[in-house]
Formats: C-alpha cells, structure tokens, sequence
C-alpha cells in the first residue's frame, strides 16, 4: 500500500507552509519598519556584536569632535590674549629704550613710566580673558580671574600675584591621544614679585624710569623684557602649533566618521530596494500558498457524491 | 444432511449485519476525523464456519458450504515502531522548543541592538564624562553624568532583574510540572486509570480500541516532558517511566497499575531530557542563563568593583584614585537577591568631581571617558553576541525538531489517521454491499415463493 494521505496531513502541512511564508513575512515587515537588517541579536549575531562594537566607536569619534571644537575655542581665546599681550609687549619694548635715553626730560620719563603701567594693567587684562565664562589662563582654577586688573591710586602697592594654578588641562582629541589645551598665566606674565618675569620686570621698568635709573633701563632692563617677548613669542608658537593640531584632527575625525557611518550602515541597514522586492515577492507567494490551500482544503470525494 | 431451504435467507441476514457493522465502523472513523490522539478503525470481515455436506458432493466425500459472513474484529489500524520514533522525536522538540522559549525572552529582555539597551546607556554615560572633560564646571554636563550614571545603573539591574526572573520561571515552571498534584503527577494517575480499564476489558476477551488510544495519547504528551520507557512487568501488565523515574507501575501479581507512592515530587539522578531536561537546564546554577548572569555581573564588576578583582581598571578604580574612600558607584546584593548596582547616593551634581584641582579640573573625566569601547563594552558585546548565538541555534534546532516530529506525525497519520475520501469510498461499499445484500435475499424469497405458491398446483 502506498502513503495514505489524509486530510488532517493536508491541512497541517497546508497551515504550516502558510505558517512559514507567514512568519518570513513578518520579518521582512519588521525590517521595512524599523529600517534595520538585525532587530535582534538573533538575527545575526556577528553582524550584532559588530554593529554594537561599530556604534561605540561612532560614539567615540563624535565625542572627539564635540572635544576638538571645544579645545579650539579654547586655544582661539588664548591665542588672541597672547597675541594682544605680545602687542603690549613690543610697546612696552619701545617706551624702554625711549626712556633710556639720557636726554629725556624727567616729566616725560615719569609720563612714559603712567604708561608702563597702562599697559601692565592691559596686559593682565589680556589675562584675564575668559572662554564659555571659564578664565582661559588660570590653570585649573577656572572661576578666578589669573591677575588683578585694576589699577590702584599710588599709596596702594598693586597686586600682581597670580591667581590660578599651574594644573594642566587636557582633551582627548583621539583614542588615547591627549593634548594640553591651557597655557598658565605665571607661565606668560609671571605671578610673584622679584620672579624675574613680565611683570616683575615691567614693575622694575616703571620704578627706574621714576627714578631716572637709565643705565638699568638701557642694559638689564631691556635685556630682560627682550628675553620676556621672546618666550612669549615661545608660548604662542606652542599654542599656534596646538592650533594646527587640532585642525588636522578635525579633518581626521569628520573622514572616520564618514567612513564609520558607512560601515555601521552597512552592518545593519536593511537595503530598502532589496526588503521592499523580497516583501511584494513573499506577498505573491503568501496569496497563491492561501490560494492553492483553499482549493486543496476544499476538495473532497464529497463534491461528487451524489 | 440436506440443506436448509431457508440457508439463503440465513446467509444474507449474516451479509446485512455484517456489512451494517462495517458501516458503523465508518461512522465512527468519519465521527472522529479530528479527535486527537485517534486511530482510525477497521471492521476485519471473514467467513463464517461453513457447513459440511455429504450430498452432492464429489464422489460423495462430502464438501463444506459457505455460510456468509460474519465481522472477526474490529481492528486498531496502528504501527508501534512509528510510536516509539514519535515520542523519540516529541522528546527532542519538547527540549528544543522549552529552550528556545526562555532564551527569546531573554533576547527581548536584552533589548539589542537598539537604543534601549546596556550599550546605549553605556554610550551615553562615556558621552557624558567625555562632556565633563570639555566642561567641567558646567553645572548641566554635571547633572548629565549624574543623571547618564544612574540610567546606566538601572538599564544593568533591569537586565539582571531580567536573567534572575528567567531563571526562577524555568525552575517554577520544573517544579509546577513534576510537583505531587501536578502536571505530570495528573497524566500519571490518568494512565495508570487508563490501564487498569484496558485491562478489565481484555480480561472479559474484548478489544478496547479506544481505551488504546487514551492511553498512547497520554504517552504522547509524557514524552513531551522527557524520556519515557514502557517495560513489561510480570503479570501482564506494563510500568512506565519519565527520566528514569517510574510513574506508573504494575503490581507484580495482580497486575493492577498504579503511581508509586514517593514518585512525586519527582528527583531525577540524571537529565531526564525533553521540557524537564531544559527546564532543569535553564534554572540550574551551571545552565547557560546562569552564564549570562555571570558575564553581566563581570559588567558590572568592571564599573564598580576593583582593578584586583576584574583584573580591568575599573571605573571605581579611576574615580576612587582621585576621591580616595568615594566611590561612583556601589554594588552589592540587593533585597530581591539579585545584585544591584547604584550611584553612590553622596554623589550629586554639586558633589560630582571631574579631577584634583580647581573648579576646571578634569582628569577623572578624561580617565573615564577614556574607558569607552574598553574591556567593559567588549565584555557585554560578547555577551551580547553569545545571547544571538544561543537564541538563533535554538530557534535552528527548534525548527529542526519541530520539522522532524511533523514528518513523523505526517507517517503515523498516514497509517492512523482518518481520510475522509477513503470512509466515503467505503461507505459506498458497504452500502452497496448492504443493499446487495437485500437483493440477494429478495432472490431467495422469490424463489421460496416459487416453492411455497406455486408448487403441488398442477391442474389447480
């Protein structure tokens, strides 16, 4: 005897292949929904674990960025505080060696020594520059400005003492590449009386033209100030050169994160073109297995009994 | 010995029951097209004692004359051996099926790829501290981590509330089903009920057909649950064990089934295979979910436990280098028994330190920024890959089984079960039979009438 074929076989397998199409469908649907190749770890797990490993590094670079515009806006402040003290700095280089003259009147020694002080003043001023509310050249101790800008009327010694710390600061602009953002204010100016530094040196500058100390003036005096605007042009290479890096890494971050996006993409986008084809295909099939079911399930020796 | 003029007539009522038998038989199959666990059934016709006569007979040693027919049973219309293979293949999609369920909801629970899971809120809590790092004394990038580290915090406990609640569902639903009173303590007892009425029949010489078909659906559906083995016992009657546990057993003399006493609760020596075997496999503390719970308790280790213990830098070591005796986190077992894993409560916006130093301070952020797509995202994405891994080989397998057992389900129907195209055929037959029958008889009353009429009229 041959394989008997009852109806309950026919119908089982009828609803199982129905069955079949029908859950091939819904994951087709699910992934013309929600746009994604995987929706589940299950749907592969590899392409999962990749997708997860992918996104975090996406997650990485985009954090680089937000780290790199926010180190260039820092550096931007510096630079232009720099450059503005590096300006006073050469008129203060020039009012030196005008008062070192022997031929200069007292008066106008004493005029030029109001502006030494001026530009003291305006130099910690420069200092005291801020970025998104933050005291760019006070180490770590952003909430006080480096230096006290004001001027006091003669009998009050004035205060040069640096406000801030010497800490570091850093952003990470790559995977374990740190870079130091700030330049310290004692670094530039100096922050202690007799320190031998921009301050201290004009202080110095100011009492000799008072007192008509022109040999200072002409000999130490300028040595040191010219020593001065040279390590600040120092300081403002290394930030101009920090400029240049953070540019570079800019550029670097955008073209991993095109090609990251890429990826990623890749991974676990479903191609659109191709799920819409596999749905209106797996759509035909569904139709004619519903079809052919009906007709199988329908017929009987019945039909023609009479 | 003559013949009986009224044989003819004899023999056709013998076919006209007969063949009324037989469509009664046909009824029934036609009745019971779509009762489950049924065998289609066979009237089994054959001739009755035929008659012995001397005269008329070659050579006169006399010759035997049919009598018709008569119905020699009713037949079970059933292969064994397809039973045995069946309930092999039941046990295997019982495991399979049991298995691929829990996994799935863990799948679910895990909540991968997307935006919803551990990975994400991993993702973000680097976001945050990298933020911290641009801005430390940004009150809104403080809150961000405060808030990122305790989402973090949740996402990993709801994920561990997850496993455990798996874990004791499989071990409820083991103990549910081989508890004293339970699923299988219940089938047990209906078997062994089952058999006993089996036996009462047979004793009194009848073929209880459908008592056989109660008790092979019983053992269908036991096989579902794990290995079950029928063994003859001695006075003819039969103990069946689940797993190597006797369910039901045969008394030695009389033969009376029963549910041993002690059998439930039920205590397996070694798996019992199919939905127990999972079960048990599932809430067992060396089964695969226990793993996962492993791999996520060494997530969470590796954020607030130490670098001694994980063998990682951990996020606690960073933090606790530059906040001696603070911790970001706690970690510890919570009142549920599952390990719960917390922002250390002293830990607020205003409190939050990004690094040693001034307000602008930030290199306990960059240190823990710095953690990302670390030993921490690589040990959940592994376990992450190895949950897919798990699920999609036993979705495979379930399918598989499920395929395997449909195919031998499809061979037993095909032996056992009801076509209906084959009873109508039938029904013709025995109908046609029937009504030849009636015909047959109406011959032989003609005849009769012949004999009794019209005979010893001559001249009349």
């Amino acid at each position: 005897m041959g394989t008997r074929i009852t109806n309950n076989m026919i119908s089982r397998s009828v609803l199982a292949d129905l069955n079949e199409v029908a859950s091939r469908q819904a994951a087709t649907r699910r992934q013309m929904s929600s746009g994604k190749a995987i929706t589940r770890a299950s749907d592969d797990p590899y392409a999962a674990g990749r997708a997860m490993a992918l996104r975090n590094e996406l997650g990485g670079i985009r954090q680089h960025s937000r780290n790199v515009e926010e180190a260039q806006g820092w550096m931007a402040v510096t630079d232009t505080a720099l450059s503005h003290i590096g300006d006073m700095a050469q008129r203060a280089r020039e009012l030196v060696i005008k008062g070192a003259s022997d031929t200069l009147p007292d008066t106008s020694r004493e005029a030029i020594a109001a502006e030494i002080e001026q530009l003291i003043a305006g130099m910690k001023q420069e200092a005291n520059g801020t970025y998104d509310g933050r005291y760019v050249l006070s180490g770590s101790r952003t909430n006080v400005p480096p230096y006290d800008s004001r001027v006091l009327p003669p009998p009050a010694a004035p205060n040069d003492t640096y406000g801030g710390d010497s800490v570091k600061q850093q952003r990470e602009i790559g995977p374990s590449v740190r870079m130091d953002v700030n330049t310290t204010g004692d670094r530039v100016l100096g922050g202690a009386p007799g320190d031998g530094k921009m301050l201290d040196i004009l202080r110095n500058v100011a009492a000799h033209l008072r007192s008509g100390d022109t040999v200072s003036l002409g000999t130490q005096d300028l040595k040191d100030l010219t020593g001065q605007i040279e390590n600040l042009l120092g300081i403002r290479a290394e930030v101009g050169a920090g400029v240049n890096r953070l540019e570079t890494a800019a550029a670097r971050l955008d073209q991993t994160e095109e090609s990251a996006t890429a990826l990623l993409s890749e991974t676990e986008d479903a191609d659109m073109a191709k799920t819409l084809i596999d749905y209106s295909t797996q759509q035909a099939v569904y139709q004619s297995a519903l079809n052919a079911g009906s007709r199988i399930v329908q017929s009987s020796l019945l039909d023609f009994l009479r | 010995m003559a013949v009986s003029t009224f044989m003819g007539i004899q023999t056709m009522l013998r076919g006209l029951l007969a063949q009324q038998r037989a469509l009664d038989v046909t009824n029934h199959n036609v009745a019971n097209a779509n009762t489950v666990g049924y065998t289609r059934q066979e009237a089994v016709l054959g001739t009755t004692q035929p008659l012995a006569i001397p005269a008329g007979a070659l050579n006169g040693t006399g010759s035997l004359l049919g009598t018709g027919v008569d119905v020699m049973s009713y037949q079970r219309v059933r292969d064994q051996f397809l039973d045995l293979q069946y309930r092999a293949q039941n046990m295997s999609l019982g495991e399979k099926s049991a298995r691929s369920n829990s996994l799935q909801h863990v799948e679910l629970a895990l909540a991968e790829p997307g935006s919803n899971g551990v990975a994400a809120a991993l993702e973000r809590f680097w976001g945050a501290f990298g933020d911290l790092s641009n801005a430390p004394e940004n009150p809104a990038a403080r809150q961000a981590v405060v808030d990122k580290a305790r989402a973090l915090a949740d996402n990993i406990n709801q994920l561990q509330t997850g496993l455990s609640a798996a874990v004791t569902q499989a071990g409820a639903e083991f103990s549910a089903l081989t508890a004293s009173g339970g699923d299988i303590h219940r089938m047990a007892a209906d078997l062994a009920g089952t058999m006993n009425a089996i036996r009462d029949a047979e004793l009194t010489g009848a073929q209880p057909n459908d008592l056989y078909d109660r008790r092979d659906l019983l053992l269908d559906k036991l096989s579902e649950m794990g290995q079950v083995s029928v063994t003859a016992s001695p006075a003819g009657g039969t103990d069946v064990a689940l797993g190597g546990v006797t369910i039901v057993e045969s008394d030695d003399t009389t033969g009376v089934a029963r549910v041993p006493a002690g059998a439930f609760p039920m205590t397996f020596t070694s798996s019992p295979g199919g939905r127990l075997g999972a079960l048990s496999d599932l809430a067992s503390p060396t089964g695969p979910l226990a793993a996962y719970q492993q791999s996520l308790d060494r997530v969470a280790q590796m954020i607030a436990g130490t670098s001694a213990g994980t063998g990682v830098t951990t996020v606690n070591d960073i933090y606790q280098r530059d906040n001696p005796g603070t911790p970001l986190f706690t970690y510890g077992i919570g009142p549920a028994g599952t390990p719960v894993l917390a922002l250390n409560p002293a830990i607020t916006a205003a409190t939050l330190s990004a690094g040693p130093g001034g307000p602008g301070a930030n290199q306990t952020a960059l240190d823990i920024a710095a953690l990302r797509g670390g030993a921490i995202d690589k040990e959940y994405a592994q376990m992450v890959t190895a949950i897919g891994s798990a699920v999609a080989d036993s979705k495979r397998q379930e399918a598989t089984a499920q395929v395997l057992t449909d195919n031998l389900k499809d061979r037993r129907e095909s032996v056992s079960g009801v076509s209906l195209d084959e009873e109508m055929t039938n029904l013709i037959r025995f109908q046609r039979a029937y009504q030849a029958s009636a015909r047959a008889m109406n011959t032989t009353d003609d005849m009769l009438d012949t004999l009794i009429n019209r005979t010893g009229r001559v001249g009349l």
